[in-house]
Formats: structure tokens, sequence, C-alpha cells
């Protein structure tokens, strides 16, 4: 049958369009399904940045500086001193139900300590159980109780008489100016919610590719006939797998434009290049679904398999967890997934903003993702095509 | 009695000749078990490697960095002598941070200038960034607060008072629970619930969806088999695997098994009631399979409540392992008593005779579309 080199694909991808619109609930799950998870997504994680996080205290003082102490861990704009404890275990008590995070215990006699130099201690019991909210929220009240110390220091100094040039001296000598790059901030926005969206729309990829070429396995002589239809293996993927590609590219894209145009995140990179990559993120994630597709052979069992695989990705992805504190298993584990090469890309590139040459292992990494999973969709493919695949059938 | 115990094994024998549904609700958790804590089994983020640029090249500044150093969040990987080639490591991922020590550090930190350094590190990458940051402040505290207390002897005060003049007051933050903020303990007890809750709505679906409404005897039997298997899971998850990635918990089973007990029946109802939303199988798998993801960033754990906004939170609310996560890691890691959970194990309660009555309503008679799968 003479014709046009795509003439396969285009046999497939018409066939595949057909399918797809076929059922209107389907239709639902590959468009309006991923953007109102992303939407879901941004409102979670709209106010950018934890703030006002109820914590206790315990003031055992109640004295004017005792107060002041207070005043001054209210006044910081991550935490609220949300309730008042009469005593340590009523303080903890709040902590354990979830109401506060923290419990700031002034001791008795405070005031009287602190100013005839027995140097009182204020403790902030956090609950590192929740690791994020726990450093934030300790984090804030040492530091409010620092600049309370370091006022009381000094009308201590001023008062003394000793010493009035010492007094005038600075009273942190050593200054860090820290300098976060790229997400000053420290904006959650930029921090997790750039790196879910990607992970969630990847689990997307992955599991609407495997499902769309596992779907016509189901029967051995159903392989066969792709590839007559198709041509080639290669062409039965490509021709299955274009339409859910402009879905997913459109989803990715909307991600962005949530980021970077509702959030105002700022993008320091090229359009061309990070469009270049986010192409090269969608067939890498493709492809390895194909390859998940063609392993399952049919579709319950290949939705199944992706959510194995690509459901605890995030994990893997060294946003949360640093990828270079992981174990071997981890860390290689990682390097297979889309995700963590298209994230490192993304860094670099647009909130770095360093120059393309910089991030062309990156480039190299998601490309052989996509050579080496292709191939191995369209040899699995081929295989299971053949009247007798000595492949095995079903899920592995 | 004798009756309902043969149609729970009949279930359960359904289950187990499932094949899709065995690989959901018994190989998957045994994967996930596997598979998913294992980016966190470090715990902690140790000596992260980061550049130093000594402009100063004194005794204070070396002392300075050789705090930084001693630390155990960071560990100085190169020294560079100039902030360009620490920046080109930096871009190389080869260190995640820089600390520039600028020149006459030590003259002005000795003559009671304010001496600074400069911190610079991804914010991106908030971890990483933090224990950076923190291991830099507290080298600069420690340091600067020994030559104030050095001056003030030097010009002749008693040395206990020049202590207590420059630090009056002791500032100490003590963790509860997690004490080393280990990351394996932080997610796991968390993810757990969710992986769970994810599993057994799947498995529900792969049995059931497009298939007849349970009648009868089946009813009663299938659910409760769901939640029988699932109790193992849960002291499988719970106390295996916790004990297996040398998790501590503080709280005792009992009060465990009583949060499990309305949580498994909110989901098991949860699920059947989602097989009259989603007619096929593989429609309803495909839309959980989307949801893990958002689902555990509600529950809480990792993102706090009070910055999630009210309808996100009312919706996220009709989920069972919204409010389940939350009171399972109470009991489990903080020792709370089922008193301080009572909310949540009220709401899975209303969840399960909810979702219990919308799977159970009688179904409009339409053919379910039995393509797709």
């Amino acid at each position: 049958m003479p014709g046009r080199p795509c003439a396969g694909l285009q046999r497939i991808l018409r066939r595949e369009l057909r399918q797809i619109a076929r059922y209107p609930a389907w239709i639902v799950m590959l468009v309006p399904a991923p953007i109102a998870l992303l939407v879901v997504l941004s409102l979670i994680f709209s106010d950018g940045l934890p703030t006002d996080l109820p914590v206790a205290v315990v003031d055992l003082d109640r004295t004017t500086l005792s107060r002041q102490a207070i005043r001054m861990v209210d006044a910081t704009s991550d935490v609220d001193v949300a309730l008042q404890a009469s005593s340590l275990a009523i303080g903890k008590e709040a902590l354990v139900a979830g109401d506060v995070y923290a419990v700031v215990y002034l001791p008795e006699n405070m005031q009287r300590d602190l100013l005839s130099g027995r140097q009182p201690e204020a403790i902030t019991f956090y609950n590192n159980q929740y690791l994020t909210v726990g450093s934030i929220v300790a984090r804030a009240t040492t530091s409010a109780l620092q600049t309370f110390s370091a006022g009381v220091s000094q009308s201590a100094l001023i008062s003394s008489g000793v010493l009035p040039e010492a007094a005038r001296e600075a009273l942190v000598p050593i200054s860090v100016q820290t300098a976060p790059l790229f997400n000053p901030a420290l904006d959650y926005v930029q921090f997790l919610l750039a790196a879910l969206m990607p992970a969630t729309l990847q689990v997307f990829m992955i599991a609407s590719a495997a499902m769309a070429v596992a779907r016509d396995m189901r029967v051995r002589s159903g392989s066969s006939r792709l590839v007559t239809l198709g041509r080639t293996p290669f062409g039965v993927l490509a021709g299955k797998l274009v339409p859910y590609a402009v879905f997913s590219l459109f989803s990715l894209i909307v991600a962005d434009a949530i980021i970077f145009g509702f959030f105002g995140a700022p993008f320091r990179g090229s359009i061309p290049v990070h469009m270049c990559y986010t192409v090269l993120f969608v067939l890498s994630c493709q492809c390895f679904g194909a390859v998940v597709g063609t392993l399952a052979g049919e579709a319950v069992g290949a939705l199944g398999l992706s959510g194995v695989l690509a459901a605890p990705a995030f994990g893997f992805a060294g946003v949360s967890i640093p990828r270079l504190t992981m174990n071997t298993f981890a860390w290689s584990w990682g390097s297979l997934l889309p995700l963590v090469p298209y994230l490192q890309l993304r860094t670099d590139q647009v909130s770095r903003g360093v120059s393309p040459e910089v991030s062309l292992s990156g480039f190299a990494w998601l490309t052989a993702q996509v050579l080496i999973y292709g191939s191995l969709a369209a040899l699995l493919l081929w295989r299971k095509s053949r009247p007798r695949a000595f492949g095995q059938e079903g899920l592995a | 009695m004798i009756a309902l115990f043969h149609a729970v094994c009949t279930s359960l024998k359904n289950l187990w000749y499932d094949k899709n549904a065995r690989s959901a609700m018994i190989v998957a958790i045994c994967i996930y078990a596997l598979l998913y804590p294992q980016p966190y089994a470090n715990e902690v983020v140790r000596n992260v490697p980061i550049a130093v640029v000594d402009s100063d090249q004194s005794t204070a500044s070396r002392e300075f960095l050789r705090r930084i150093d001693d630390t155990d969040s960071v560990a100085i990987h190169a020294a560079n002598d100039n902030l360009l080639a620490a920046q080109e490591l930096f871009y190389a991922r080869e260190v995640f941070g820089v600390v520039l020590v600028p020149a006459h550090f030590e003259r002005d930190l000795l003559g009671g200038l304010p001496s600074s350094v400069a911190v610079f590190g991804d914010g991106g990458h908030f971890t990483l960034y933090q224990s950076f940051s923190a291991a830099v402040r507290n080298a600069s505290q420690s340091l600067g607060t020994e030559v104030r207390i050095q001056r003030l002897v030097s010009s002749g005060m008693d040395s206990n008072r020049a202590q207590s003049i420059v630090s009056p007051l002791e500032i100490t933050a003590v963790p509860l629970f997690n004490p080393h903020g280990g990351f394996a303990t932080y997610i796991l007890p968390a993810a757990f619930v969710l992986i769970l809750q994810q599993t057994l709505l799947t498995g529900i679906g792969l049995l059931h969806a497009g298939r007849p409404q349970l009648k009868g005897l089946e009813l009663i039997a299938s659910p409760l088999a769901y939640i029988l298997l699932y109790l193992m899971w849960i002291v499988v998850t719970r106390l295996l695997v916790p004990a297996a990635y040398g998790i501590s918990r503080v709280g005792d089973i009992l009060p465990m098994l009583v949060v499990a007990l309305p949580f498994l029946t909110a989901v098991t109802a949860m699920g059947f009631a989602l097989l009259r939303v989603f007619p096929t199988r593989a429609s309803m798998m495909f839309f959980l399979l989307l949801q893990g993801l958002p689902l555990f960033f509600l529950s809480g754990i990792s993102w706090p409540t009070e910055s999630i906004p009210d309808i996100i939170r009312l919706i996220a609310l009709a989920v069972p392992s919204t409010s389940a996560t939350a009171a399972f890691v109470q009991v489990d890691q903080l020792g709370a008593t089922l008193h301080q959970v009572l909310p949540s194990l009220k709401l899975l309660a209303v969840q399960t005779l909810l979702y219990g009555a919308i799977a159970v309503l009688p179904k409009r008679s339409k053919v379910a579309p039995t393509a797709l799968r």
C-alpha cells in the first residue's frame, strides 16, 4: 500500500481522535480535570508564605518586660499569639491537639532576673513533626526574642553608665546579609508550586500515554492491527500520542501562565529555550508512558503501573529533599524520571537565567530519555505485534 | 453470621482472583512501602557542600568559617579566591551556597564596627537554603557575642557581668517530636494514610465499576472484607513500615486503631459513592491517579491549613484523608488522646454516613457504557 510516508501516522491519529470523541467523560478528564487541579494547587499556595501561624505563650512572669517580649513575638508576620496558657501543660496540650505550632515559655521572675543579670532562660517548644511549619515558627519566635534581648542589653549598657561608648557600638557585631538568589522572598509559589504543577502533570502525561497505547493491545491481534495500520511501531506511537501531547502542552502552558503571569514570578530565560525543553519533557513523559502501556498490555493495568511508578515521583525530584542527600537507589531512580532533568533545566534557564550552554547536560539527559523510552516502547510494540510474540503478556 | 463470614471470604477471594484489584490493593501497597520511603531514607540533610570566599584571610575570618564548617548541616567544600569561581561551582551544582567574608572583617570586628558577611544560596531550594543560612547565622552570633564580651572584659568589666549584659536572656528552641528533624519521620506517617486511601478507592473502582449494584448480604460483606483487609494494611504501614525505617512513634496502638476504623469506613463508603459518578474502571482510576499530590498538600502536614483559603479547605474536608492524616499523625507521632482528635473522628463518621447513603441510593435505569475499560 504505497502512499505518503506519514499516511500510517495519520490513520492512527484519526482513529485515536475518533476514540476520544466518542466519550465526553474522557474529554473532561483530558483537559478540564488537569486544569482544575492546577487551579486548586495554585489556590492552596496562593498566600505564597505562611503567615500568622498560631503559637501559645506561657507567661509565668506577668511583668512589663515579659509582656513586651510577647508583643514582639506577636508582632512578627510569621506567627500570631493565639493562646495565653497558664501552664506549660496546657500549652503542650494545645500543641498536641494541633491548635498551635509552638509554645513560648517565659519563666517566673524573668524581669527581676533580667535586670539583675542572672540570665533567665526563655524556651520555645516547637512542633517539629510538622517540619516546615515547625522551623518557620521556631525561627520567628527565636529572632523576636533575640531582638527583645538585644533591647534589654542596650538599656543595661546605658544604665550601667560606665561604658557610654560601648552602648553605641554594634549590637550585632557580625551581620549576615542573606541574599536568597532567584527567590528573594522565599516564596513557596516559586519553590513548591512551580515544581508541584509539572509533577502533577507528569502523572497525567504518563498515565494518558500509557492508557492510549495499551487500550488497543488487549488482544494480541490488536497490536498487529495497529502496526499494520500505522506501518511502523513509531508511526503507531506518534499517531496515538499526538493528541495527548497537545493537551499536555496546553496544561503545562497554563501552569506557566499561572506561575509567571498570575503570581508574577520572574522569568529570566528565553521563551524558545523554555518551550524547547518543555516539549522534550512532554515527549519523555509520553515515551515513558508508552513503555508502561506496552508492558501492561491493557488499559487498567497500564493505569495501575503508571500509578505505582509515577505517583511517588515528586519525592524523588529533589524539591522537598535535595537529591544529593538521597541514597544511590533513590538518586538513580530519580534520574530515570522526566521530571528531574526538566526541573533542573527550568531552574537553570528560568529562575537562574544562565546561558543555555550551562544546561547542555540537562538537554542531553532529557533527549536521551526520549530516545531510549521511545525506542523501547517501539521495540516492545513490535515484538507484541508479531504473530508469535515471545514477550510476556500482561502486567509485569 | 456464618453466611456473612462466607460472604466476606467470597469477597476476599474475588479480590484475590481479580488481577487488577490484587495489584492495587496488595501488590501496589507492598511496592509503595519499599519505593516511597527511599528518597527520605537518609532522614536528615547533612554536610551540604558550600563554597567560601575569604577575602580577609585573618584569624577571625578563619575562626568564623571553622564554626560554619563545624555544624552538621553544611561542610565547606571549596575555598575560592574570588566570587566568580565560587559562582561557577554553584551553577554547576557542586556547591549549594557561597559565604563571602569581606576584607577588613577582623579589623572591623575587633574595632567595634559592624562587619558583615554575605550569604548566597538558591532560595528556590528551600530546605538547603534554610539550613545553610541558619548555620551561618549561628556562627556569626556565637562569634559576635564572644567578641562583644571580650571587649567589655578588656575594658575592665567582670566577665560574668559582661556576659549577662551582652546576652541578658538565654534563648532556647526545643523541638518536641521529631527532634532530629528527619524527613522520613515528617513525610511517611502522613503519606501512607493517603496511599491507603487511594489504593482502597482504586480497588473498589476496579472490583465494582461498571457492574451491577451490590444487593443483600453482599452489600455488607464486600465493604466489610475491604475494611478488614485494610486494617491489616493499617497495622503494616503504621507499625511495621515506621519500625523498618527507624521512625519512632509515641502513641499507643489502641487509639490508632480507633482512628483507623472510621477512616476505613469513610474511604470505603466514598469508594462506593464514586462508583455512581464514574461508570468505568479506567475513568475512575485515571481520576484518582491525578488527585494524589494535591490531596497530600491539603492535609496540613507540609503546608499549614491556616494558609489554605477557606473555600478549598472546606471542599477538602469532604475527602477522608484530609482530616484522617492529621488525626493519625497526632495520635501516632504526638501521642494525642482520642479526645484531642474527636473533631476528626466525628467528621469521618459523617462522611461514612453521607457517602454510604449516596452509595446505596437506587440507581437510575440507564445502561452504563462499558467501553473504555
